[in-house]
């Protein structure tokens, strides 16, 4: 593994440990969700006009068409709680490690791509899964917020487990 | 994000029908069996007949790591 690879490993959990200290507000929250699935809809397409990988390809595919169906529940939320997203230390943060993702993925290509995007998909899922349990969860104030994280969880953790599966049998090649 | 039961016993002939209710869309498949839902939205259900007794493995075609089997009596 080069330091290309490894690189959006180290960004991604202190991006979403920032917070831990002070809990951030619904908006924030919001906010947090909203970018969150963003990023990961943002690599998706990368990886699905990159990689020449079917597997990969599909699974890009199907993080983008999940983490739109996230954002359509998580918009149509905060529209009817009457809560606009607000950008915080966490959503910053999370912006900056996507962007050095993104530069990063589009220096490689092949298999080296594969293996840094499917890479970073584990690494970026169990961070959201541990951003969850310890951040989110915690901190969301109204119970419809709260209610919606809990729910997504089981699709993080399911895509967690595809992503390994997919690392796997990158690994066998 | 998982098939409940995961695993279910029934009798040839049986009805079964598969519900999304979930956010995304799943989709009940065997592709060895021959068994294809296709895409099932938020809330869209998808109905089996079974045929002959055996026991099938299947899968959510978008999300692989989902399991579910059909055990036919």
């Amino acid at each position: 593994m080069n330091w290309k690879q490894v690189l959006p490993l180290i960004l991604v959990a202190p991006a979403l440990a920032l917070a831990q200290g002070k809990g951030p507000s619904d908006p924030q929250i919001a906010g947090i969700v909203v970018t969150a699935n963003q990023i990961d809809i943002d690599a998706g397409k990368i990886a699905k006009s990159k990689s020449k990988n079917k597997e990969v390809k599909d699974f890009a595919q199907q993080m983008i068409t999940d983490h739109n169906a996230v954002n359509q529940q998580a918009g149509a939320l905060a529209k009817k709680l009457g809560v606009t997203p607000e950008d915080s230390e966490t959503s910053n943060s999370l912006k900056k490690g996507a962007a050095d993702n993104i530069a990063s993925l589009k220096t490689l290509k092949g298999a080296q791509f594969d293996k840094a995007y499917v890479e970073h998909e584990v690494a970026y899922h169990q961070a959201v899964l541990d951003a969850i349990d310890k951040l989110l969860v915690p901190s969301a104030q109204n119970a419809e917020l709260k209610g919606l994280i809990i729910k997504v969880r089981p699709a993080i953790a399911t895509h967690l487990d595809h992503a390994k599966h997919i690392r796997a049998s990158l690994g066998k090649k | 994000m998982k098939f409940v039961p995961e695993r279910l016993e029934v009798a040839a002939g049986d009805r079964i029908t598969w519900t999304n209710r979930d956010f995304v869309p799943h989709s009940v498949t065997a592709r060895a069996a021959g068994l294809e839902s296709g895409d099932l939205g938020q809330d869209k259900s998808w109905t089996y007949v079974v045929k002959k007794p055996g026991e099938m493995a299947y899968i959510c075609r978008l999300h692989p790591v989902m399991h579910g089997v059909l055990v036919v009596r």
